[in-house]
């Protein structure tokens, strides 16, 4: 494991994408698709020039070519087999330890900050209930996520039943939903709108449509919506607590 | 060689000569039903397997085009062409079909084929269990193609993930069909497997060590050793489901604690290895094909035998990167992430092999090259998207969508490109008529637009989740795109198989080589083949294949050339007059096929312990004890069969130049059973852990009879050996003795356990009790019935031993017999502590 201190030092050179994980994951989708059209390009351009170049076109022919029923052998180009492969497993590690940096911020992001829910999946649906330092709020809804913009939405997600997946495509966030596990993830909007989430592990018949509605509000919109849920939940739990005392 | 415009064989000679005409001494002829029920030939078995897997490309080709059909448009609940639940099916089956029933079997076809050709060996080394892995292939795809009679059949996806696979939400019995046709398939691939192994490890011509075995055969050596490990896992992780599903065990319900995550462990084991599987025939043809039409032995050869090793070895340690959005750690996940980008690099380096290979050759654009080139480019398109889901960050968002799903089958799809190619090479040889290749080359051309019109667009939908119908609308474009892409790829398929098929019928007849390059030594015989394959013993001692007289000591034939010319000739004219006689016919791998379909029918109604009510549970029911007892009935019936095989060892065995075949096979089936048991009791311990280590007690309150049971098998492993002994010193009485005891220990110890179990079920504690009692019962269960089947073979051997047997110097059966029977109490030895102890 590389340590913390070097973690840090990387993470904070400049040279990680960091941000919000929509940032992230363009910044790095970006970056391999147009390194990897390019290596695709010259690899299969240069199969494709030697494919025409030594096309058979009849002629002498000086080489050594192989003879039925000699032991199988072929070698020679050693180098050069060696030197592409040395060049591609730079690009490649190079890419992917780019790319391990910016896993670190991610994963080192869940629940420093923000807005805690915990997402259960069920068939075929999805309840949210709101958490306040790990502890039931008492604010649920289903179907519906209600968050602030510009900050951190902390996901605890698990299932009710079978194994579902949590995504919301637009910000870039997924999570597996497991029965008897949770998961973390976290994700932040940018801007208000409404999102939608689906479903990503077929979980049986209702599976294309298990759908959540994601909408992003201004803070202080969320806020007055978040303290009307949170009265009325406290008033049912007093109301139930009273109907017990009768 | 200047002029090779001209082929270097006048194969035409060889295949003039009848080659049915040199069968009929053991088999009937091709054209009767018969032939093909009773062969244990290894060409036959190919062309058996390659026709079954033909079949279910269309089938899997059929539900495919069901898929793109409904995915024509984003659907509103309740409309399309199909219904949600039959889309489910659609989409699960067809991957089951195409990875089992296809994409394996269809490079087993070849393998069977021509490895033997290759290697120089007459038939493989177990003929009839290599009839018996085709039957049971078959017997496991009519399983599957029965589930949909059956209610319905599975629809949770390839993958089984839990616990949607359980009754509770999958209730139809055809699911439990699936799953056990998935069971009987893992059988097929081990017996498969064990046979291979033997084969290509022992029976190899002189002078053919392993570093200069053809590539193919390197490919296809290294696929059943993956093939026998990987699917010892899987065939764990399956039978643990269908007790979860039949008996009631709580592996994978949803309220047992990583019962999920569990299933995704032992899947995945297998599946990543499984890619590979798919791949690596693909990628053994290709390299035979790229050398054979460019004129040019293959770049940095041992490099890329080491690479394939390479890759072999860490498709075992690469599982997890399936399962990054799971609940595992950072820690964890770098760890895959750094293997996951390990095993690429061997792949870059055949790429690049193959690639070199062409440099300085005379291609020549033939049908197979055609296809074996392009199976390059896509498969370089499929592993640079790959490298893609190697980032864990962009994994994160790619997993469930279409990127995973149009990168999986650029792979796969590459490789059944590949094995197309195959397809084309080899035709000449396994039917003796020539394709058409205008046909060919068109099948070419749609095939490959077809190809990329149908997967390319799905990179581009990629947003779409995957095993939906309901997706957005911005994508409609692209999957109709995909749609249309996937007609055009059928129209593909249809053209190979009309082009083969009317060449069967009217083709021109094939020369013994039709390729001016070729090496092998399949090449050197007619086509197709005769029977016993050779001409004469092949070597490769003196550095070129010869065909030696049989018995003769020196070189009779003249350079491999001349060999391979007249093969045919050769074959005719010494007839293997001095050869042992060899059996090529047996009855019994079809009839153990059979009674699998109606064992396997019966037990599906069986569900959570108990049948169905009325008439549909006394069919299943009858249909359970008929099963049973035509299995038994056949398997005995081929353990009596006489049959000769030919014996390996000959001429390259290494490493196992001092190990007869069935011992070899017998440690190579005990090393896919430690697999199979390290699948039940890793998932005992897993399970144990999610549980809580110390909250965990044994299930039995009592530890002193399973000790007693301990004992009495330590002592049967002893009285094995004493058989063994006593038929050294040919005392048939001290033989039938020894096992009677032996029988009579087992017996003690079933009795013991049962007595054990029945006082525990009067308790109340069944197998559906807690999750402790489910990996009790069915980890010691599977334990018993390995005992139970040796104790069945043990009053076989001693019914054999009052006859005569073993007593007069033929004690291997007893050998091999001990072997296994002391892996099973070794077992025990760990399945003491763990389960009534700790």
């Amino acid at each position: 494991m590389i340590p913390d201190s070097t973690a840090a030092s990387v993470l904070q050179s400049g040279l990680v994408p960091q941000g919000t994980r929509v940032q992230v994951f363009s910044e790095i989708y970006w970056v391999f698709l147009g390194l990897g059209t390019l290596v695709g390009a010259v690899v299969i351009g240069y199969m494709l020039y030697n494919a025409y170049k030594y096309s058979y076109q009849g002629g002498v022919d000086e080489e050594d070519r192989p003879k039925l029923g000699e032991v199988p052998t072929g070698g020679g180009k050693g180098k050069k087999l060696f030197l592409s492969l040395g060049l591609s497993a730079i690009i490649v590690i190079s890419l992917i330890a780019w790319t391990y940096g910016t896993l670190l911020f991610v994963e080192g992001q869940t629940g420093e900050q923000g807005v805690d829910v915990e997402v259960e999946g069920y068939q075929f649906g999805w309840n949210f209930n709101y958490l306040d330092d790990g502890e039931y709020t008492g604010v649920n809804t289903t179907n519906t996520l209600r968050v602030p913009v510009d900050t951190q939405v902390n996901l605890y997600v698990t299932s009710a039943d079978v194994f579902h997946n949590f995504g919301i495509p637009e910000l870039r966030v997924k999570t597996d939903a497991i029965p008897g596990e949770t998961t973390e993830t976290w994700f932040e909007a940018s801007s208000t709108g409404n999102y939608t989430a689906h479903c990503y592990e077929l979980c049986g018949q209702g599976h294309s449509y298990m759908d959540a509605e994601i909408i992003v509000m201004e803070e202080e919109e969320y806020q007055d919506w978040y303290d009307s849920q949170n009265a009325s939940a406290n008033n049912e739990s007093a109301a139930s607590v009273a109907a017990a005392g009768v | 060689m200047t002029d090779d415009n001209q082929p270097r064989t006048d194969g035409g000679t060889a295949t003039a000569l009848p080659g049915d005409s040199h069968d009929d001494d053991h088999l009937p002829p091709r054209w009767s039903l018969k032939r093909w029920l009773v062969t244990t030939n290894h060409k036959d078995v190919g062309l058996l397997y390659l026709a079954t897997a033909m079949f279910f490309l269309v089938f899997g080709g059929v539900l495919a085009l069901l898929i793109r059909a409904q995915m024509w448009s984003p659907r509103a609940p309740g409309t399309g062409v199909l219904s949600a639940m039959a889309y489910n099916q659609a989409v699960s089956l067809h991957g089951l079909i195409m990875v089992f029933w296809f994409i394996s079997p269809f490079a087993t076809g070849f393998a069977n084929y021509i490895v033997p050709l290759q290697i120089g060996a007459e038939d493989l080394a177990f003929p009839r269990l290599n009839a018996l892995s085709y039957w049971l292939y078959l017997a496991s795809g009519i399983l599957v193609f029965a589930s949909f009679f059956q209610g319905a059949s599975y629809a949770g996806g390839w993958t089984l993930y839990a616990p949607l696979n359980i009754p509770a939400f999958m209730p139809s019995i055809g699911a439990t069909t699936t799953v056990f046709g998935i069971v009987v398939f893992c059988a097929s691939v081990t017996v498969g497997g064990v046979n291979f192994i033997t084969t290509i490890h022992r029976m190899r011509a002189p002078g053919l060590t392993m570093r200069s075995l053809p590539l193919f055969t390197w490919s296809w050596l290294l696929t059943v050793w993956m093939m026998l490990l990987a699917f010892a896992a899987l065939l764990a992780a399956v039978m643990i489901l269908l007790s979860d599903r039949m008996l009631g065990t709580t592996y994978f319900a949803a309220t047992t604690a990583g019962g999920s995550v569990l299933w995704t462990h032992l899947f995945w084991f297998f599946g990543h290895p499984e890619v590979y599987i798919v791949f690596f025939p693909a990628l053994g043809a290709m390299a035979e094909i790229f050398q054979t039409f460019s004129g040019n032995r293959i770049v940095g050869r041992k490099w890329f035998i080491v690479s394939m090793v390479l890759v072999a070895l860490q498709s075992f340690i690469v599982w997890m990167h399936h399962m990054f959005l799971t609940s595992i750690n950072l820690e964890v996940k770098t760890l895959f992430m750094a293997t996951t980008i390990g095993i690429s690099l061997p792949f870059d380096l055949m790429v690049f092999a193959l690639i070199y290979t062409l440099i300085k050759g005379r291609i020549r654009w033939d049908t197979p090259m055609l296809y074996a080139f392009g199976a390059l480019v896509l498969f370089i398109v499929g592993g640079i998207t790959g490298v893609f889901l190697g980032a864990v960050v962009l994994d994160y968002e790619f997993r469930g969508t279409y990127w995973v799903v149009a990168h999986f089958h650029y792979v796969m799809v590459s490789g059944v490109t590949g094995l197309i190619a195959g397809l084309f090479y080899w035709f000449p040889k396994m039917t003796g008529k020539t394709y058409d290749e205008f046909l060919g080359k068109l099948s070419f051309a749609v095939y490959f637009t077809g190809f990329n019109l149908l997967y390319f667009p799905l990179f581009l939908a990629w947003g779409t989740p995957r095993r939906v119908f309901a997706y957005r609308p911005e994508y409609v474009g692209w999957h109709r795109l995909a749609s249309v892409g996937a007609v055009i790829l059928g129209i593909a398929f249809l053209l190979i198989i009309y082009n083969l098929a009317k060449s069967i019928v009217a083709g021109d007849d094939a020369a013994a080589n039709p390729w001016p390059y070729s090496t092998t030594a399949e090449w050197a015989v007619a086509s197709p083949p005769p029977i016993e394959n050779f001409p004469g013993k092949p070597s490769y001692a003196s550095g070129n294949l010869e065909f030696l007289d049989d018995g003769a000591t020196g070189a009779a034939a003249a350079d491999g050339g001349t060999a391979a010319t007249d093969g045919g000739h050769a074959a005719l004219e010494s007839g293997h007059g001095d050869d042992h006689h060899v059996d090529h016919a047996s009855l019994w791998p079809a009839a153990i096929g059979l009674f699998t379909v109606v064992t396997a029918i019966g037990l599906s109604g069986l569900q959570v312990g108990s049948y169905p009510e009325g008439l549909e549970g006394l069919f299943y029911q009858g249909t359970s004890v008929l099963g049973v007892l035509g299995l038994l009935g056949s398997i005995t019936a081929m353990g009596y069969e006489n049959f000769t095989a030919h014996e390996g060892g000959l001429g390259e065995a290494w490493p196992f130049e001092g190990v007869e075949n069935t011992k070899l096979g017998m440690w190579v089936f005990l090393a896919s059973d430690v697999v199979l048991f390290g699948g039940f009791i890793g998932a005992a311990i897993f399970l144990r852990i999610a549980y809580g280590w110390e909250a965990w007690h044994p299930i039995p309150h009592n530890p002193i009879p399973g000790l007693v049971n301990t004992y009495l098998l330590l002592t049967s492993s002893f009285t094995v050996i004493l058989a063994l002994v006593a038929a050294q010193k040919r005392s048939r009485k001290g033989v039938v003795a020894s096992l009677t005891l032996t029988f009579l220990l087992g017996l003690g110890f079933l009795a013991n356990k049962a007595i054990e179990w029945v006082v525990l079920f009067s308790e109340g504690t069944g197998l559906d009790a807690s999750v402790r009692a489910s990996t009790y019962y069915l980890t010691t269960g599977l334990h018993m019935g390995h005992v139970i089947a040796g104790l069945l073979i043990t009053a076989y051997l001693i019914w054999r031993a009052w006859n005569g047997a073993y007593t007069d110097g033929n004690d291997e059966t007893l050998e091999y017999f001990g072997l296994y029977w002391h892996f099973v109490d070794i077992v025990w030895l760990f399945l003491f502590p763990l389960f009534y102890i700790v």
